[in-house]
This record gives C-alpha cells, structure tokens and sequence, in this order.
C-alpha cells in the first residue's frame, strides 16, 4: 500500500518515542487512550472477539483475518488486497476509518491526534509478536518487585514524624466526631444524579442535530445506528406497544417512565467504557436526539434545555405500580400447605431444559424419555 | 548425597508418574458430559461392592502412595492458601449469551458443590455493570450529603473507627432464576439459582455514619453511589437504612473481595442485590426517589397487563435443592442418599422446609441443620433410602412470617412471563434410573 505522508509522520513519531525512552510512557498513555476502543475491541490473556475482533498478535496480520469474526466484505478485501496491519496502516484507518476502508463496519469516527494514535500503536505493540498477550514489560516488573510486606500504610507510619495522639483534632460535629466536612466543590463534583422534578438538572441545551452528529460517533457502534441496538446491546428506541407482547421491546420510548432517568444515566454512565467523558450540553444534545429516535419530538432543530426538561415526558410513564406483591392469592391465603396425597396421578414432565442446548459446556445426551 | 538442602520439593515431583489434574480434567465436569454412561457404570460397580467383598485388594491402600512418602511443600509455599487441584471444577461460571459483555454481566456461585451455610469469598456470584473498580483503599472516600445537617467526608481509616456489627446475610440477585420464566431452560442449579451467596459481614451501622452527619426533618429517601464506571446507584427509603443496613468493610473475616465491592460495600438485608452498592463512595440523603435507571428501565417487573411493578425490593421465600442436581446426578447406585439445599427469605428465617420425591403427590419435612439467622440461607436435608427409581425433587419454604414458597404455575398466573425477575417458584429436578438429573417442569 501506499505511504501517506501523514503515515510517514506517524512512523517517525514512534520511531522517536521509542528512541527517546519514553516508549514505556507512550504504551502508558496507549492504555488510556485504548479504553475508547475497549467497548469493542479486547487484548491480553484470553481475548475473546467482541463487536470487534481481538486485536493481540495485530502486528504483521493479514487484515480480516481473525478467526471467527465476521469482517465487512471491504476489510476481507482489503487483506486479499495485501493489506497487512503495521503501525503505518493502523495508524492511517484509526485516523479515519470510513475513509481508509470505504464499508468498514467499524463505526469509530477515527481518532485526530496523532501522539494518541502514536500511544495507542505502542501499546497495541506489547500484544504482539513474542510476549504477545501479556501485560507490558514495564508492568510485569512492577508486580515482580511487589514482595508480600507488612501493610504499607503501617510502614510508612513507623518512619514519619511522630505525633503526639493528644494533639491530633477531634472534630465537633456528630456523636463519635468521625470524618470532616464536605467542601461545596467536592460535593459538586460527585453530587450528579437528576430527579424526575428537574433537581440536580445542571444548565444547558442541545439541540436533535447536534445529538446525532455526538450519537454517530460514539454511541451508534453499540445501540445501532438507529437505536436498534446491535447484537445483545440495548435497543434505544422502537418497541411502543410491545409490552403485552410475548417478546416485549423495552426502550426508552417503549418502557422508561422518566426522561430524568435518561440524562442522568448518559452522563454518570455512558459511553460504556468512557464515561464522564461528555459535557453537559453534549447529555442535552444526545437526549434530545433519543426523544427523536423515539419520534417523541420530530424536529431536528428541536434543542433541550433545562429550562423545557421538565415539560417532556415519556408515553409509559403511569404504567409504573406499587409493589403488591402480598396481595397474590399464592401469599394472601395464608392456608397450611398440603403435604399427603395433593394432586392425583403421576408425575408427567411438560417441558426439559435439555431440549434447549442453552447450558453452558452441556454436550447432548439422549435421554430415554419423550416430552409429554 | 541424595538430598541438598534447598532443592525444590515441588521439581522432584513432577514427573514422578502421578497423575496431574492436567491430565484427569474435572471430576465432576466428565460426570457432568458423560451423563447417563458413567452414572451407570458407577451403579453397576456399586451394585457389586453392596452384594459382595472385593475380589482384588484396592490398590490405594495396598501400595504406598507418594504423598506418603515424600515430603510436601512447607509453610512459605502458599502465602494465600488455595483450594486442593482437585477441587479446580469447583468455580463460578456464566452463561455467555445472557449479555452483551463481560464487563456488564454476571456469572454463578456453584451451589451443587458448596455445603453448610456460608460461601467462599472466592466463588460468591459476580454481577457488575462496568466491570470490577480496582480501588486504592487510600484513596477511596465515603461522602454524606444531602439532607443533612453537616454533608461530611470520610476516609476509610474514620469509617473503621465507628462500632462494629458482625451479621450474616444473603445476597440474592433479583434476576436470579429469571430464565426460568417461560419454563425449564438451564440444567443445573449453579445457573438456575446461583446468583446467590450467603456471607459474614463486618461493618459499620449506615444509621451511625447518617446520625454523624444529622439527618434533616424532611429526609426520606437514600442514594448511595458506587465509585465504579457505571456509578451505580439506587434509591433506598430512609426507613430501611435506618433498620438493618451496614457499611461493610470484610466478608467472611477478610477484606471485600474486589468483585465484591473493595473496599466498601453496602449491605441491604433481605433486599434485591442490585441494591447493595459496591465501591460505595457516596450517600445522598433526599426527600423524594431518584427514579435511577437500575430501578426504571430494569429491576423493575412487567405484568401480563402491561403494568410494571416499581420498588419490588424484598427478595421472595425460595428454597433448591442442591444435591441431586443435573450438575451433581447421583452415582453410588440405589441405598442411602442424601438430599440436600438451600432455603432463604427476605423477610426473616426459615421455618421449615418440605421435600418431596414423586412430584408434590406427597411431602415430608426436611430436617434443617446448622445455624439459623434472619435473612441468611439455612441448610436442609432430606436422609432416604433410594430404590433406584425415577424421582421428582422439590423443595418448599416457609418463612417465620409465614410465607409459603409458590409454584412457578401460580407465579405465571399472577404475573404472566415476562417479570424476569422475583421468581422464587419451587423448582424441579427429574432423577432418572441411571442417576442422571434434569431440569424439567411437570404436572
């Protein structure tokens, strides 16, 4: 294939990480930025394929050659093509996938910075070749040296300055005087969670359009280009009137009571495997997209806001009731179980799990009886 | 010189021509495939150890064996003891169909291979949704806030210092047995019923910690908020917290596990284990519920109607048995058998247990062992002589407040299929002439 210059500059920027020492730095930063590829894309020991193939052993692979892992009909071409995976070709499709290979069914947007990409091809590296799916060396090491010792903390505390136990501040509030206040920007960095009221709603908008450019990128690989929801991954929208179904679809549009419900949870929880990453107006922009998905609004130009939250709510909302549980007739009688002669005849099986072959590591075993 | 002085133990004895569990596999696993073959040819051996003495001398104890002989590894070799090789079956496992992803997922405590009351901190069930938080425990922090007089900060040095409470509970997943809803689908009970695990807590009083901060007049409800990647949270009413909750700190006298919640977890007797925060970093004190998403779009229970039942957070009367099992069939042939279980309620102790062997026609009482604490699981037993044929197992409880364990037929009535969770319905094992076990639903 040929050499971008981009791919060029790529090469070198390893190639000085490596020489400069700071390689070891670079599989590092590689780890952190590998965790947005993490949601489908596994390494190390038993790497299994996921949404995507396993990436150990990439280096010097045929593209769309892992076994087991349905690739797009481009990338199975691309490897008949020659395609091989080495730092320049990896480097160029994480930049921008979609148009390094034209009907890749990776849905990643690409990755702009090059000294990420650089980290991210020098912690791929520690997965191939010799050592292939271990740990890094520099790791390893680490845990070598960890020899059992007496808990550190009380080590340490031999070695510090003494202080005298009657001098240490007992503070005043409660009944044992344990823990100190909580600063106001401590709470507000954790202090997240929305209620169906609006409490705890932080200011902000976005709009459905910008929601959808935000859900391409990093939402869509998992839960679908329209909500759908690929493989076992949750379906966002569809399903609305499902419920009394045989196989019901709960989605937000179908099931959630709580519009609150779905901005608090993008934003404590969402990307899986990055979260916290998003700005509050981007969990505006993205919610409103969902409402969108869920033809709960329909213009595209439509911005959510905290002032017009509040406002919205979700079709399922009054199908939520109080547990009453107790009032089941099997819990309400209250009458002494029967214990001789309770149902006539005998026994018949109605149904078998081994009719299913859905136990893991089960191997079928004919049995000598039929299903009644 | 035939012995120096530093030489491994352990070189000398490999090699040595006894057999390494490489070599056997898993006991119980090749009992498990094998099934109706080797179950019966263990009846036919047994049928002839019962009639008549042994023809040849057994050879493990005619001949010397090498744990006999030589010397075994000192003290230094397993600074962390672990189990024997030959019990390396004996682990959790998961059904990888069931999620999307092992970081967001759950696997099962092997039942059939646990007695008495307590489970291992190794092989209590896992169920994370954003994979395990490795937390350093000095950097780990308890925060109040809310509805209180003085929001606080804790670190885990201050929670060790409030009073100590030791108590054992259950921790029951409310989805557990939540594929058994539209009938019998999984062969055993490790995956049937073994999202549960039963453990000796040590902790804090959450009242203690919450009175340290000073609840306000209005304060009603809780949310306690783990540090992992899906921040985990559920609302709690304040009455709960105030009654039996504990800030845990160890599980079974050594710290959490890290899958458990290292290190701080909390414990919500009784209740759905979604609601026992692990990695607990904060607690809110509020007046109204937040409506969560582990409490809306999932731990919630839709009706045949289409209604969906909200804060269903006791966990159910429920017994199973153990042994026999489809993962433990029974292989000695007719002759004295044991039968065995577990039963458990979130709503006190166990009273008493049933048992029955034709299919609920007739019940007998099982005799219940060991020690007997509210909301913990209790052991049952049921000694009979089996004379070889077809069996039908089942178990019932019935709890101190006197709730009786139901049907998965009156369940289904009530509810319909697809609550997927809450299904506490008496299960049902079909033991065949060979010993072999299946999962089955009868009428």
């Amino acid at each position: 294939m040929s050499r971008s210059p981009s791919a060029l500059l790529l090469a070198g920027a390893i190639a000085a990480l490596i020489d400069s020492g700071s390689y070891a730095q670079g599989v590092d930063i590689g780890e952190k930025v590998f965790r947005k590829c993490k949601a489908c894309h596994a390494v190390g020991d038993g790497a299994k394929n996921r949404v995507g193939p396993h990436l150990n052993d990439i280096f010097g692979r045929k593209a769309g050659t892992v076994d087991g892992f349905k690739y797009s009909k481009a990338m199975t071409a691309a490897g008949e093509n020659g395609l091989e995976w080495d730092a320049q070709s990896i480097g160029r499709f994480v930049a921008k996938p979609r148009d390094a290979i034209r009907g890749t069914k990776m849905a990643f947007a690409g990755m702009e910075k090059e000294e990420d990409r650089a980290s991210l091809i020098a912690y791929l590296k520690t997965f191939s070749g010799r050592g292939a799916g271990r740990q890094p060396e520099k790791k390893k090491a680490a845990v070598a040296a960890e020899k059992p010792t007496a808990n550190p903390a009380i080590a340490t505390g031999a070695e510090g300055k003494k202080e005298l136990a009657k001098n240490a501040e007992v503070p005043g509030h409660g009944t044992f005087h344990l823990g100190r206040v909580a600063l106001d920007e401590e709470i507000t960095a954790w202090d997240i969670d929305i209620r169906p009221d609006g409490a705890g709603l932080p200011d902000g908008r976005g709009t459905v359009s910008l929601g959808e450019s935000i859900y391409t990128e990093r939402c869509a690989a998992c839960h679908g280009d329209f909500g759908d929801g690929r493989d076992r991954w949750p379906a966002l929208a569809g399903g609305q009137g499902s419920l009394m179904k045989e196989r019901p679809e709960k989605t937000i549009g179908s099931y959630w009571p709580y519009l609150s419900t779905v901005y608090d949870y993008i934003r404590r929880a969402m990307p899986f495997g990055d979260a916290r990453s998003l700005t509050d107006d981007e969990v505006y922009a993205l919610t409103a997209y969902v409402l969108y998905l869920n033809d709960i609004v329909t213009e595209e130009d439509f911005e959510l806001s905290s002032e017009n939250f509040t406002a919205l709510h979700l079709p399922n909302e009054d199908a939520f009731i109080p547990d009453d549980r107790a009032q089941e007739g099997h819990y309400a009688n209250r009458n002494e179980p029967c214990m001789n002669d309770c149902i006539p005849g005998k026994a018949k099986v109605t149904m078998r799990a081994r009719v299913l072959d859905v136990t893991p590591d089960s191997e079928t075993v004919e049995g000598t009886d039929t299903i009644e | 010189m035939w012995c120096v002085i530093g030489e491994p133990m352990g070189k000398r004895k490999k090699g040595d021509g006894r057999p390494h569990l490489d070599d056997r596999k898993s006991l119980s696993r090749r009992r498990l495939l094998t099934g109706a073959a080797s179950a019966g040819a263990a009846l036919s051996t047994a049928a002839l150890t019962h009639s008549q003495a042994r023809a040849a001398a057994d050879p493990a104890i005619t001949e010397i064996q090498d744990w006999n002989r030589y010397l075994g590894d000192g003290v230094d070799e397993r600074p962390y003891g672990l189990p024997s090789e030959f019990e390396k079956h004996v682990v959790r496992r998961d059904v990888s169909w069931l999620t999307a992803d092992p970081k967001s997922s759950v696997n099962f405590t092997p039942l059939h291979e646990l007695e008495g009351i307590i489970t291992p901190n190794g092989l209590c069930f896992e169920r994370h949704h954003g994979g395990i938080a490795e937390i350093d425990p000095a950097k780990h922090r308890l925060m109040i806030n809310g509805l209180v007089d003085t929001p606080l900060v804790f670190t885990m040095e201050d929670i060790m210092r409030f009073p100590r409470h030791n108590r054992i509970y259950f921790l029951e997943c409310a989805a557990n047995s939540g594929m058994e809803w539209r009938g019998a689908q999984l062969n055993g009970c490790q995956f049937t019923h073994g999202m549960v695990h039963n453990v000796m807590y040590t902790g804090v009083r959450l009242s203690d910690v919450l009175k340290e901060a000073g609840l306000q007049s209005t304060a009603k409800w809780l949310l306690p908020e783990g540090a992992d990647a899906a921040a985990m949270t559920r609302s709690i009413p304040l009455k709960k917290g105030l009654d039996d909750c504990l800030i845990a700190f160890k599980m079974n006298g050594e710290a959490l596990r890290p899958e458990q919640g290292y290190p701080l977890r909390l414990v919500v007797p009784g209740w759905e284990g979604n609601m026992w925060i692990k990695w607990l970093r904060r607690i809110e004190v509020g007046d109204e519920p937040w409506h969560q998403r582990e409490e809306t779009s999932k731990y919630t229970d839709l009706l045949a109607n289409g209604k969906a039942r909200r804060f269903t957070w006791t966990m159910d009367v429920k017994s199973v048995i153990t042994n026999p099992s489809p993962q433990a069939p029974i292989t000695h042939g007719r002759g004295q058998t044991v039968l065995t279980g577990l039963a458990w309620s979130g709503y006190g102790k166990i009273a008493r247990v049933d048992v029955t062997i034709d299919g609920g026609r007739n019940w007998q009482r099982a005799r219940l062992d060991g020690p007997s604490f509210s909301k913990s699981v209790h052991r049952f037993y049921h000694d009979f002589y089996w004379d070889g044929s077809p069996l039908f197992l089942q178990s019932r409880a019935i709890d101190d407040a006197g709730n009786v364990q139901p049907t998965k037929a009156e369940l289904r009535t009530a509810r319909g299929q697809n609550s997927i969770y809450h299904n506490n319905g008496i299960q049902t094992w079909h033991v065949r002439e060979d010993g072999s076990a299946e999962n089955v639903e009868i009428s």
